[in-house]
């Protein structure tokens, strides 16, 4: 315990570093901009930006980048209230309820009982991630690579099934982005595998690439293909304090959706997304007010609205511990991690103590900005969203071609973000979800040296996988969640529960 | 036998396809042992599995309840006949080193008509008129600098959308270009061409 003190000491020493504070800051309020502003995500923003923290000590990048994150959450809310539209895929069931409570003239206590929802959620996370992470991080060093291999197996698996849509889609698209994935030089014997003489891949496929083309761009032309309509409720935001009553309503929801968030967050493939539709699920079943869920029920605001930023936070403790990322956006971090020549794992923790529990306190000090920056702006991004899409989608581009052109100054990269956009939006009209394709294509690499690593030492026993207890009980879970999924009446639920919401 | 979701179709026929594609480029590599795996054997097995699960998807396309109609994609054969030739044509007629400039940048034009065409064959306007400007933005940036690059991205891709609105295309193309010279050039001091760099 008094070493846990010691730590966030430490990280709030960090974290409070006038650099680190205004680079969180840049980060949260970028969050909340994206957030906002539907058609652009964390992951195609990360993505843009990931080439510029290059010239970021370590620390303050990685700060900015998980302010995005958990700063898009916030923002997301608000476009979901006033505008009907998700900003953000993890405030889709905000909509439900929240555009009902602003037709209804209550914008202003829906923004911010998913503001302070939110902040609580945040607090929570944080604490969780400064006690769970350690012990997490102990156990994984201990890990050889049977283990490792095993946990990304079950990490993929739980990817998939979390994923809404087909499964065998799912895994096959997992497949895919590993095989993406080892594009490129072969580190054990120098071969330059599928790379069609091409020397530029040679270094494999671009990661910024593949996540800003199958995210940014396919995005940005499946919007383009729908009319836009918006209505937007901005007159009537007022008085953005809920009432005594409100809170009395909600205090339950928000306590549960950030128990239920910060659960599914650490779940590998959880995250922010799975976490606010679970919540909303949830609370629509236990909620005293179930019967008014969908016509305003504050309820049905601040659970998944908790729910998400809760996921958000959590979702770094499997980064952080294991230097596996559980969704798209953790698949960046450990990409800019990369960039800044740190390997991703339980050594982080002890190796970079700065590093570590400087993000931890920051994520606080974060959504501490967050919460006292937003309410008082929210006329800002109410201006924000009046702006058509038709001028917000050039204005993207242009930050996404230039940030892809400059890792490497070359327009090869401009080519390959282009190629995998239309690769993109193949998948978009196949209902192909490009999700767990990018996490495979993260683990590529890191799944095929580990099996080698351990078929070395085992001298070609493939058993050693089921040999080793952890090695073993990972695989029997990612087994049993198959086969759970697999089972036609849960299969049916599923399909129902991703419809419903 | 009838096809009947033809999303799921299309899905099935591109995991074979990148399925057999890989275990096929895979052999190009030495296979190793199991103990001593080779670059051949973790995507031969992966590209295998990729195309048993396709095949799955493939036959599920037969069977689905889920109706989905077979042309997925709008696709005009002609657009993508003359990209192609164009494209050939282009490949075989790069100029040499010491070339002139006005043969240069012909030569990139018929190149980028290729291209757009090839993406014009496939898909929604939106598809390949952003992904054009995208393309246009990669080739022009160095010779032509930032602002005519961001300028001509701007423009390009602004009719892709729904409305074209020249004044509001103009002024935004401007505001941008200022802004990302200022922000990217000047502030975090990436090296790019501001103007033309096409004689130096």
């Amino acid at each position: 315990m008094e070493s846990l003190f010691a730590n966030l000491a430490l990280g709030f020493g960090v974290a409070l570093s006038i650099q680190n504070l205004l680079y969180c800051l840049l980060g949260v309020l970028l969050g909340t901009l994206i957030g906002v502003l539907p058609g652009i995500g964390p992951v195609a923003t990360i993505a843009m930006l990931l080439p510029v923290t290059f010239t970021l000590n370590p620390t303050s990048a990685l700060i900015m980048l998980a302010g995005i994150y958990y700063g898009a959450q916030y923002g997301g809310s608000t476009t979901a209230i006033l505008v009907n539209i998700p900003g953000e895929s993890s405030s889709v069931v905000t909509c439900l309820d929240g555009y009902q409570m602003a037709r209804q003239g209550r914008a202003g206590p829906a923004l911010g009982i998913a503001a302070i929802g939110s902040f609580f959620a945040g607090c929570v996370a944080t604490v969780i991630i400064a006690l769970f992470a350690p012990p997490l991080a102990e156990v994984a060093l201990k890990f050889g690579p049977a283990e490792y291999f095993s946990l990304m197996v079950l990490g993929l698996i739980a990817a998939t099934v979390l994923a809404h849509g087909s499964l065998i889609k799912a895994i096959a698209m997992v497949i895919l982005g590993l095989l993406l994935g080892l594009v490129g030089t072969d580190v054990n014997s120098g071969v330059a595998r599928f790379s069609f003489g091409v020397s530029e891949l040679s270094d494999g496929i671009g990661f910024v690439s593949v996540a800003m083309g199958v995210f940014g761009f396919a995005e940005i032309i499946a919007n383009l293909e729908q009319k836009e309509k918006r209505e937007i409720f901005t007159k009537k935001v007022s008085n953005l304090l809920p009432s005594l009553q409100d809170f009395k309503d909600s205090w339950a929801s928000i306590l549960r959706g950030t128990a239920l968030g910060s659960f599914l967050g650490i779940l590998p493939g959880g995250g922010a997304l799975l976490a606010s539709f679970a919540a909303y699920t949830l609370e629509k079943k236990v909620s005293w007010n179930s019967a008014n869920f969908g016509k305003g029920a504050i309820q049905g605001v601040a659970a998944p609205e908790s729910a998400n930023n809760a996921g958000a936070q959590t979702s770094f403790i499997p980064l952080l511990t294991l230097g596996i990322p559980s969704n798209p956006v953790m698949a960046l971090m450990i990409g800019a991690m990369m960039i800044q020549g740190i390997a991703p794992g339980p050594q982080v923790m002890t190796e970079r103590p700065q590093l570590f529990w400087g993000m931890i306190a920051s994520m606080w000090v974060g959504n501490l900005m967050l919460v006292v920056l937003n309410l008082p702006m929210i006329g800002m991004w109410i201006k924000l969203l009046m702006v058509p899409y038709r001028i917000l989608y050039p204005s993207i581009l242009v930050f996404c071609c230039i940030g892809v052109y400059s890792i490497s100054n070359s327009p090869f990269d401009v080519m390959q973000t282009a190629a995998m956009g239309v690769v993109g939006y193949i998948f978009v009209k196949l209902e192909c979800e490009p999700a767990p394709l990018i996490l495979g294509f993260i683990l590529g690499p890191l799944m095929e040296e580990n099996l080698r690593r351990a078929m070395l030492l085992s001298r070609g026993d493939a058993l050693v996988f089921f040999q080793r207890p952890i090695s073993l009980t990972m695989l029997v879970i990612a087994g049993v969640l198959l086969a759970v999924v697999l089972a036609p009446a849960v299969r049916k639920k599923r399909e129902e529960a991703f419809v419903e919401a | 036998m009838k096809i009947t979701n033809g999303k799921d179709f299309w899905a099935g026929l591109m995991f074979v396809a990148f399925g057999l594609a890989f275990m096929w480029k895979s052999q190009d590599y030495a296979m190793g042992t199991s103990v001593r795996m080779g670059p051949a054997y973790f995507p031969s097995v992966l590209g295998g599995l990729l195309a048993i699960l396709g095949a799955v998807v493939l036959f599920r396309a037969f069977v689905s309840k889920v109706d989905n109609p077979l042309s997925v994609f709008p696709f005009k054969l002609w657009r993508l006949v003359i990209g192609l030739a164009l494209g050939v044509a282009a490949y075989y007629t790069q100029p040499g080193h010491g070339a002139s400039i006005a043969l240069e940048m012909g030569h990139t034009i018929l190149a980028g008509v290729a291209v757009g065409l090839i993406f014009a064959a496939f898909g929604e306007r939106s598809l390949w008129v952003v992904l054009f400007s995208v393309v246009v933005f990669g080739y022009v940036l160095k010779p032509l600098g930032l602002v005519a690059a961001v300028v001509l991205l701007v423009v390009i891709s602004a009719w892709g959308g729904h409305e074209f609105k020249y004044k509001e295309v103009a002024i935004l193309s401007v505001a941008l270009a200022i802004f990302s010279v200022l922000a990217f050039v000047k502030g975090l001091g990436l090296p790019m061409n501001v103007w033309p760099g096409l004689w130096e």
